[in-house]
């Protein structure tokens, strides 16, 4: 395996910043210790131990972006009104103005440095939907640009704390999806593994790239030992077993009933994508539309102009959030809706914790499937 | 019904609406109206194509978008209509629209009535209140097409006879001698001498056939529950019977996530569904 020594990543970046915005997990100023992925500049100090909070998935899903501007413009734009208007007398009582539609700007070039491998696959899980070349009619430019310009540079993880679970996914700690360059950390520096050919081309050069592959040595080093985290087994099972317990509403209200819908897990979640779309105004003629992440556990997601609202209480919408990420999302795109990276599990104001459901959630499933009743302890019981 | 072949809606960034403006504003109801919508652009009315029961995106930029039934028949795309209710803050704006104004437009999106696989058979509509905007897209299609279909029966019911929709849509209907059409109110009032009663009731009341035939239902949800139970009476099986949902959408295509009926999208997998294909589904109304 090649080999870059601990000190020689900065000079790694910096040239890489020549031609990409390069993010990395950099310890915020003053927070005690929060650990995010941050636009870095050289001579920034990189946190490779660290866990970023939020995860990377604002790479290719911004928290907010521009999907187009538009502008009010004086004179019909629309030359059958015009002619209804001239020919049929019709009165004109609109306000004489047409639509314009820009498009915006190119995706900006970036790479990802320090990427865990929960993190990376997390985008090769959005990938199943987003970045669909199947020649389907809804495919998303916007986001296939940004994946299509963008580098992961993973830091392959030999610790972890105990919300991670991502020992509970086929390759745990040692997935390589999503990642383009893996470094395991040695004691002094990171043996470097090319998963594609654009990780390749940073390792030992190719056409059209910076320089980098100066800075590798040949290494007869042994890759370390990866962690391995807590398991929740029988994740895969879900898919199959989760329809039989749907119709449960007391099931899922005592199994969530901590939760505040406060939205945190759905934010620092690596492979939540549900997004909002609404305008935003610059004076009386001209704005722009934005899509912006949404969280499935607001109680506005669903509710619909007339007050309905087909998922009205924190049970209802969890018990959504755990069908989709382990049911709905495998059986529509093949792949877990979930990499294991805990986050939510960390953040969660009131001790929430996934693993906790999704053990529940068999464990009932199980129990109707083998006929023995309905009864059954929930978790989370007296800890809320 | 992914099965059917459809109209389909190939644009690069199928995020981004197209130009459009308002040709004609019709009053239909206290909070109904019906939007008359034409494209800037020739070259993309030219390829404009939709099916019944496809829906559409109508935006009025800074106000926001919003999903909306094509209401009128498949066979006119040159101006085509969206019938709008009244109810929050995109719609109030909506109905703020005059001829000539303009909006944008994503369309069409979602799957359609599988009509070329009803050929031959007889067909019962059962529309109540704003329901009735996207059957009366797939009865103009069906009367389009008349040979094509066995009998055609229309009942379409509103709260009062000023809740009812497509007024010179329904003065045709009822000369047609190849529609058995019943407009029908909740409670009897002065102005009304038409048929009095739930939609439910008239339907069992009508009692139309279900040998060789398809029914299908839209309006609100507790009269689509009703309607459904009446078409159990009468003996149509689930296979025979559609509906076409409703639910807060916003992107349209199936990537956004608040659509779901579990694994399955309102807004690509339906709005039409078969009632077979919603047995199949979770309960979550």
């Amino acid at each position: 395996m090649r080999f870059i020594a601990r000190e020689k990543t900065q000079e790694l970046l910096e040239s890489l910043s020549a031609e990409a915005q390069v993010w990395a997990p950099r310890e915020l100023n003053g927070s005690g210790g929060t650990v995010m992925f941050e636009r870095w500049s050289p001579g920034d100090p990189i946190a490779f131990e660290g866990f970023s909070t939020l995860s990377a998935k604002d790479m290719v899903l911004p928290r907010t972006e521009k999907l187009f501007g538009f502008r009010y413009t004086a004179g019909t734009g629309n030359m059958l009104a015009e002619a209804l208007e001239q020919g049929a007398g019709l009165p004109a009582q609109g306000k004489n103005e047409h639509l314009d539609i820009e498009s915006p700007g190119p995706a900006e070039k970036k790479v990802l440095f320090g990427a865990r491998a929960c993190d990376a696959k997390a985008l090769d899980v959005l990938d199943s939907l987003f970045n669909r070349d199947d020649g389907s009619a809804y495919e998303d430019p916007g986001y296939r640009a940004r994946r299509a310009g963008l580098t992961v540079i993973t830091l392959a993880c030999t610790s972890c704390d105990d919300a991670c679970f991502c020992s509970s996914f086929e390759n745990g700690a040692a997935e390589k999806a999503g990642s383009d360059l893996i470094f395991y950390p040695v004691e002094t520096g990171f043996l470097v593994e090319a998963v594609t050919a654009r990780g390749e081309q940073i390792l030992s050069g190719g056409e059209g790239t910076v320089a980098t592959e100066r800075l590798f040595e040949e290494s007869g080093l042994q890759p370390p030992a990866l962690a391995e985290t807590a398991r929740v087994e029988g994740i895969a099972e879900l898919e199959s077993l989760l329809p039989a317990i749907f119709a449960d509403l007391e099931f899922w209200e005592r199994s969530t009933a901590q939760c505040i819908s406060c939205g945190f897990c759905t934010y620092s979640c690596p492979t939540c994508h549900c997004f909002n779309i609404h305008d935003e105004m610059r004076g009386d003629r001209e704005g722009e539309r934005l899509r912006s992440w949404d969280a499935c556990m607001f109680h506005i997601y669903t509710q619909e102009a007339s007050g309905h609202n087909p998922r009205p209480t924190a049970a209802h919408r969890y018990r959504n959030r755990i069908n989709h990420k382990f049911s709905y999302f495998p059986e529509n795109q093949g792949q877990i809706l979930c990499t294991g990276c805990g986050r939510c599990i960390r953040g969660c104001p009131a001790g929430l914790d996934i693993r906790e459901v999704m053990a529940a959630a068999l464990a009932r499933a199980r129990e109707r499937g083998s006929g023995e009743g309905l009864a059954g302890e929930a978790p989370g019981a007296g800890s809320a | 019904m992914s099965t059917i072949a459809q109209a389909g809606r190939k644009a690069t960034d199928p995020l981004r609406p197209e130009p459009a403006t308002v040709v004609e504003v019709i009053p239909e109801t206290p909070n109904i109206k019906t939007l008359r919508v034409a494209f800037d652009d020739p070259a993309v009315t030219e390829a404009f194509r939709f099916l019944p029961g496809q829906i559409g995106q109508l935006s009025v930029p800074g106000a926001g978008e919003s999903t909306f039934a094509i209401s009128s028949a498949p066979s006119r795309t040159g101006v085509f209509e969206f019938s709008v209710v009244d109810a929050g803050a995109l719609t109030s704006a909506i109905h703020e629209l005059a001829d000539g104004d303009p909006v944008a437009v994503r369309a069409p999106l979602g799957c359609a009535f599988p009509t070329d696989e009803w050929k031959g058979r007889n067909v019962v509509l059962v529309a109540g209140g704003i329901g009735m905007a996207p059957l009366r897209s797939l009865l103009f299609h069906l009367l389009d097409n008349r040979a094509d279909y066995g009998t055609l029966t229309l009942i379409y019911g509103a709260r009062t006879p000023d809740d009812l929709c497509f007024e010179s849509d329904r003065a045709d209907w009822r000369h047609r001698t190849d529609l058995d059409f019943t407009a029908t109110i909740d409670m009897a009032c002065s102005i009304w001498d038409g048929c009095v009663g739930l939609v439910p009731t008239v339907l069992e009341e009508r009692a139309p056939s279900p040998e060789n035939s398809i029914a299908v239902t839209c309006g609100p949800p507790i009269m689509i529950r009703y309607a459904l139970e009446s078409l159990a009476k009468l003996g149509f099986r689930e296979e025979q019977v559609y509906t076409t949902l409703e639910r807060r959408m916003k992107c349209g295509i199936g990537l956004c996530g608040r659509c779901n009926l579990g694994p399955k999208y309102v807004c690509t997998d339906g709005p039409v569904f078969s009632l077979a294909e919603l047995n199949g589904l979770p309960d979550e109304m």
